[in-house]
C-alpha cells in the first residue's frame, strides 16, 4: 500500500520533469561519455583520448618557446589561477568596504552589472576596452604617457586582456554572496570583541572571515564553475585567437563538434570540462547529499 | 457580377497552379541583394518562373544542410555554396555537365566544382582582388608614383613612412580574417607564381617548402619593418585610410562602392605580378530540390552571357564566362579591368580549401602580423592542419 | 570625531571612485552608441563635437543581416515558454522531493546537483544528432525544449530548498479537510510559493535569454537566429561598426537589466538563494 502510494506521487510529482532531463540532458551525458572512447571502426578505443591531450590546440606545455599559445587545458588553468583569487577577494572587499559608503548600494548595483548582462555582451565589452582606438584602457594608459595598442591582438596579452576584463564581469557575483553573508552576522560579536579592544583588522580576520567560511565555499564553487564553462567571451572578443592564443576547452570543443565535425574528439574535450566540474563541484554535492539524508 | 468573381477565383488557382518557382538561397544581403535582384528579375522575364530569394550565409548553411540532406531534404532549389563543400557532398547534388556551357568558361574556374570529369556546380560572376589600392589625390600630393619593381616598392614605402601624419603606410583589415588572408595570397602569387597557389590548393606543396618560405618572407619582412598597421576592424580602417591615416590599403574590387569619390582610386599589384587572386560565387542544386528543371534552367542562365551581364552591370563583378562585351561594365569597374588586364585569375585560397583548416589559417595569419618572428611556426601550423 | 569625519569622506570617494571605474567600459559603450562614429574613432571620452543620435539603435533594429528587432522578438518567443513550462514541472518535482518519500530520493537529489556541474557542451554533440533526426534542428520547439530541460535541475533543487523551510501544517490540515494532493498544491503550497517562482523565474527567463552557445548550435537561419546570435554579426565577415555594434550590445542586455531593476529583490534572493544552498 505504501509502495503505491510512493509510486504513485513519484508518477506525478517527478516523473513528467525527470521525463524531459533523461531524454535531453542525461542521455547526451552518456552518450557523449560513450562517444569519447569509440574509434573510426566503431570499436572501444583511447586513442582519442590520446590524440586529444597530444594535440597542441589542447596541453602545449611548452608553448611557442616559452610564448603564447599553451593550448587550451593551460589557458583555461591560467584563467583560474588568475580569476578566481581576485574576484574572490576583490568581491570580499567590496562588500565590507562598500558597506561603510554612503550610497554603497548604488555602487554595488553599478558593480553587479557585470553580472546581469548578457555573457556575449560582456565579450564585446571586453574587446572594446582593450581596443587599440576606441578602448577605455588605452584612454588611461595614453593618459600615463604608456604604450598603446589593441591588447587583445597580441599573443602574449590577448589571454590576459580577456582574463582581467573577466574579472570587471564577474567581481560583482561574490561581492553579492559576500554582501549577503556579512549581513547574518550579529552585531553583538563586534561589540564584544570592541570591548575587548580588538582592532578593526583583527576583527576581520578573527570574526568576519571565519564565519563567512561557508559563503566563500560557494563563490569559489561557483566561479570555478564558471571559469571551466568560459565560452561566450572567447568566442565574441577573440575566437580563441591570434594563433590560439587565448583559446580555451569549451571553445574548443565547439571547434572540434561544430567546424571541423569531429564527433569523437569534441566529446573527449566535453568529458574533460565535465571532470573538472564535478571536481570542482564536489563541495556543493556533498553537502547536498548530507542533507537529502 | 457573380460570373466575374468565379472567373477570377479560377484565374487566380490556375495561374498558381501553373506558375512555377524555386526558392535561390545566397549569401547577399543589403547593397549586394540589391545588385543581384536585377539579374533575378531578368530570369523571370525570360522563364516566368518566379524566384524566392533567401539569404543564408555559407557557414550557416554547412551546419544545416548535412542534417537536411541526411532527411532527403533541401532547403531550397538553387544554392550558392562554397566549391569545397559541392565536391564534398556529390551524391547530394544533381549533375550538371549537360546544363552549364563549359566551353565558356576558363578549364580552371569550373575544375573546383567537378568530380572526375563530372560537374556538380556552376560558377557565378567573380570579385577580383586586385591590390593596394591609394588616392591618386594623395600621390599626388606627396608626390608619390605606382612602383615597377620590388625594391621601387620598398622605397615607396619608405618614403610614404616619412610623410607627417601617416601612421603605418599600409592599413590591415581585420574582422574574421579574410583582409590578411588576401595580402597573404597576393604574395603567394607574385613570388611563386599562380601556381603555387593551385599547388597550395590541391596539397601538392608543402607550407613548409622553400617555395612557400619565398614569398612569406617577404612579407614577413615588410611586417617586421613596420609597414603593415595593426590589424584594424577593416570598415574602421578603410575610412581612416580614407582620411589619411594610412596610405595604401588591399582591398576587393567592392572597395569601390565603399568610398566618397570612386574617381580618386587608384590601383596597383605588386610589382611582377602574373596572376591576381579572383573570387568566384558557386552554386549547385541539391538532389532534393523541389523545381529540380527550374533550378537547372536558373543555372544555365547564371552561366550564360546574358545571365552574367546583368550582373557586371550592377559593378563591382567580374564575369567568368568569355563574351560578356566591355561596355556592359560601368566605367569605374572597366579602369579597375585594365589595370589587371593580362593577368591570371587564380582561385581564391581559403575559400576553396574552406572547413576548419581556413579559420585556422585566418588566426595564424593574426598572429603572424603581430608577431611576424614566428614565421616557421605559422607555416608549420598551417601545414599540419591542412585537410 | 574630527577623524571620523574625514574617515567618513574618503571612503566615500574611494568606494565612488571604484563604482567610476566600473561603470566606465558601460559608458564607453553607450557614448558609441549615441554618437556617430565618426566622433568617436579617436575615443569617445572626447567630446569636441557632441551630437547625440538615436540612428545606430534604428539600424540596429532594422539591420538587413541581423535586424535586433527580428532578434529580440524571436528570443521573446523562446524565453517565455522556456521559463513557464521549467518552472511549472520543476515547482512540481521540488514539491515532491521535499514532502513525498520515494526511492533513490537521496540519488535523485544528488543527480540535480551533478546537472548543476553540468557544461552544455557535454550534451552539445549528441543534442544536435537528436534534433537533427527529429527533424527538429533550426526551430524554436528544439531550443525550447532543451533549454526547459536544462532549466529544470536548478529551478527543481531551488524550489526544494524553499519548500523545506515551509512550515507543513497547512497542508497537513488541508489534507485532513480531505483535499487531494494535487489541491493541496495548487491551493495551499503555490501562493505561499511565490517569492520564490519570481525569484526562478527572473533566473531563468534572464538566462535563456542571454544564451548563446545552445542557440548557436540549433538555430541556423537568418531569420530565425535570437538577439544574442545576432551580436557577433553586427562583427561579421562583411560588416564592422562600433557604432551598431554597441547599440545592439544595449538593446541585448537592457532586458535583463530591467528585469535585474524590477525584481531586484526576487533576483539577488534567487542569486544568494541557488547558490547558497
Amino acid at each position: 500500500m505504501l509502495r503505491r502510494a510512493r509510486l504513485y506521487h513519484f508518477g506525478i510529482f517527478i516523473l513528467p520533469a525527470l521525463t524531459l532531463m533523461a531524454i535531453f540532458v542525461m542521455y547526451p551525458t552518456l552518450r557523449t561519455v560513450f562517444l569519447s572512447f569509440i574509434g573510426e571502426d566503431g570499436s572501444f578505443t583511447l586513442s582519442n583520448y590520446t590524440e586529444v591531450l597530444r594535440s597542441r590546440d589542447i596541453f602545449n606545455p611548452g608553448g611557442y618557446e616559452g610564448e603564447f599559445p599553451f593550448g587550451a587545458l593551460i589557458h583555461n588553468a591560467m584563467w583560474i589561477a588568475i580569476h578566481l583569487p581576485i574576484t574572490t577577494f576583490l568581491g570580499l572587499f567590496l562588500a565590507t568596504f562598500l558597506r561603510n559608503v554612503k550610497g554603497g548600494g548604488i555602487i554595488k548595483s553599478i558593480i553587479f552589472l557585470g553580472m546581469v548582462m548578457p555573457m556575449i555582451v560582456g565579450g564585446i565589452m571586453i574587446r572594446f576596452m582593450f581596443d587599440g582606438s576606441v578602448g577605455v584602457v588605452n584612454m588611461v594608459m595614453g593618459f600615463f604617457g604608456m604604450h598603446t595598442q589593441t591588447w587583445t591582438a597580441y599573443p602574449e596579452t590577448a589571454l590576459f586582456s580577456l582574463i582581467f576584463g573577466s574579472v570587471w564581469l564577474w567581481a560583482g557575483f561574490s561581492m553579492i554572496l559576500y554582501s549577503a553573508g556579512l549581513e547574518t552576522i550579529p552585531n553583538m560579536y563586534y561589540e564584544a570583541a570592541r570591548i575587548d579592544g580588538a582592532s578593526r583588522i583583527k576583527m576581520f580576520f578573527k570574526i568576519t572571515i571565519p564565519l563567512l567560511k561557508p559563503i566563500t565555499v560557494v563563490v569559489v564553487t561557483m566561479t570555478l564553475l564558471w571559469e571551466l564553462k568560459i565560452f561566450d567571451i572567447v568566442y565574441v572578443a577573440t575566437m580563441g585567437g591570434p594563433g590560439g592564443s587565448s583559446n580555451v576547452l569549451a571553445l574548443q570543443m565547439y571547434l572540434y563538434g561544430f567546424r571541423e565535425w569531429n564527433a569523437e574528439k569534441a566529446a573527449v574535450v566535453a568529458v574533460l570540462i565535465t571532470l573538472f566540474t564535478l571536481v570542482a563541484a564536489i563541495p556543493l554535492i556533498r553537502s547536498a547529499g548530507d542533507e537529502a539524508e | 457580377m457573380k460570373r466575374t468573381l468565379l472567373l477570377t477565383v479560377v484565374l487566380v488557382f490556375a495561374s498558381m497552379l501553373l506558375a512555377e518557382s524555386i526558392t535561390v538561397i545566397g549569401p547577399w544581403s543589403g547593397d549586394e541583394e540589391e545588385s543581384f535582384k536585377p539579374v533575378l528579375q531578368a530570369f523571370e522575364e525570360k522563364t516566368g518562373i518566379t524566384v524566392n530569394y533567401r539569404i543564408n550565409r555559407a557557414e550557416d548553411l554547412a551546419n544545416v544542410l548535412p542534417a537536411q540532406f541526411n532527411a532527403r531534404r533541401a532547403p531550397g532549389d538553387v544554392i550558392f555554396m562554397w566549391p569545397h563543400f559541392i565536391t564534398a557532398n556529390p551524391q547530394h547534388a544533381v549533375e550538371l555537365s549537360d546544363v552549364v556551357d563549359t566551353g565558356l568558361y576558363e578549364p580552371a574556374t569550373l575544375r573546383s566544382v567537378m568530380v572526375g570529369d563530372e560537374l556538380y556546380g556552376t560558377a557565378y560572376t567573380a570579385k577580383p582582388k586586385p591590390g593596394f589600392w591609394y588616392r591618386k589625390s594623395f600621390f599626388e600630393e606627396h608626390g608619390l608614383s605606382e612602383p615597377d619593381t620590388w625594391d621601387e616598392f620598398v622605397a615607396l614605402l619608405e618614403e610614404i613612412s616619412e610623410i607627417p601624419g601617416i601612421r603605418r603606410p599600409i592599413a590591415s583589415g581585420n574582422g574574421v580574417g579574410w583582409p590578411l588572408s588576401d595580402i597573404t595570397e597576393h604574395f603567394l602569387i607574385t613570388f611563386g607564381g599562380p601556381e603555387l597557389q593551385n599547388d597550395l590548393i590541391e596539397g601538392n606543396i608543402s607550407w613548409e617548402s622553400h617555395i612557400v618560405r619565398r614569398p612569406m618572407e617577404k612579407l614577413a619582412g615588410l611586417l617586421e619593418a613596420g609597414y603593415f598597421s595593426e590589424p584594424t576592424e577593416w570598415t574602421t580602417i578603410l575610412e581612416q585610410w580614407w582620411k589619411g591615416d594610412y596610405a595604401l590599403y588591399f582591398m576587393g574590387f567592392w572597395i569601390i562602392g565603399m568610398v566618397d569619390d570612386p574617381d580618386d582610386l587608384g590601383v596597383f599589384t605588386l610589382p611582377g605580378a602574373r596572376g591576381v587572386v579572383s573570387s568566384v560565387d558557386y552554386a549547385f542544386v541539391p538532389a532534393y530540390a523541389d523545381n529540380v528543371e527550374g533550378a537547372k534552367k536558373f543555372i544555365e542562365f547564371i552561366s550564360s552571357v546574358e545571365g552574367q551581364s546583368v550582373q557586371v552591370a550592377q559593378g563591382g563583378h567580374f564575369a567568368t564566362v568569355a563574351g560578356v562585351p566591355e561596355d556592359a561594365y560601368p566605367p569605374a569597374d572597366r579602369e579597375v579591368a585594365r589595370s589587371i588586364e593580362g593577368l591570371e585569375p587564380v582561385r581564391d585560397l581559403d575559400d576553396t580549401i574552406g572547413g576548419a583548416w581556413q579559420s585556422a589559417f585566418w588566426d595564424q595569419l593574426k598572429l603572424l602580423w603581430v608577431r611576424p618572428e614566428r614565421l616557421n611556426s605559422v607555416l608549420a601550423e598551417l601545414e599540419a592542419r591542412m585537410p | 570625531m574630527r577623524k571620523k569625519t574625514f574617515e567618513k569622506i574618503a571612503f566615500s570617494t574611494i568606494g565612488w571612485f571604484i563604482g567610476l571605474v566600473w561603470i566606465l567600459p558601460v559608458m564607453g559603450i553607450l557614448m558609441t552608441a549615441i554618437r556617430p562614429y565618426s566622433e568617436v574613432i579617436d575615443g569617445w571620452w572626447r567630446f569636441d563635437s557632441f551630437n547625440p543620435t538615436f540612428s545606430n539603435f534604428i539600424n540596429a533594429l532594422t539591420h538587413p543581416t541581423a535586424s535586433m528587432l527580428e532578434g529580440m522578438v524571436n528570443s521573446l518567443i523562446i524565453a517565455v515558454p522556456a521559463t513557464i513550462l521549467p518552472l511549472l514541472l520543476a515547482t512540481i518535482a521540488g514539491y515532491g522531493i521535499s514532502r513525498y518519500k520515494f526511492p533513490f530520493r537521496k540519488s535523485l537529489v544528488v543527480a540535480v546537483v551533478l546537472t548543476l556541474a553540468l557544461p552544455q557542451q557535454m550534451i552539445a554533440v549528441p543534442l544536435f544528432s537528436i534534433m537533427s533526426n527529429l527533424g527538429l534542428v533550426d526551430t524554436y520547439a528544439a531550443l525550447i525544449l532543451v533549454h526547459t530541460a536544462w532549466g529544470i535541475p536548478w529551478i527543481t533543487f531551488f524550489m526544494r530548498n524553499y519548500f523545506k523551510t515551509l512550515p507543513n501544517d497547512m497542508e497537513e490540515a488541508a489534507r485532513i479537510d480531505g483535499a487531494t494532493d494535487f489541491q493541496i498544491f495548487y491551493r495551499v503550497v503555490l501562493p505561499n510559493a511565490f517569492p520564490a517562482i519570481a525569484s526562478a523565474s527572473a533566473l531563468q527567463f534572464t538566462w535563456v535569454w542571454s544564451d548563446f552557445f545552445l542557440a548557436l548550435i540549433l538555430i541556423y537561419s537568418p531569420d530565425r537566429i535570437l538577439a544574442t546570435q545576432r551580436v557577433p554579426l553586427m562583427r561579421g565577415q562583411y560588416h564592422v561598426d562600433w557604432g551598431l555594434l554597441s547599440a545592439a550590445s544595449i538593446l541585448v542586455m537592457i532586458v535583463p537589466i530591467l528585469i535585474y531593476i524590477f525584481l531586484q529583490r526576487y533576483y539577488v534572493r534567487g542569486m544568494v538563494g541557488w547558490s547558497g544552498k
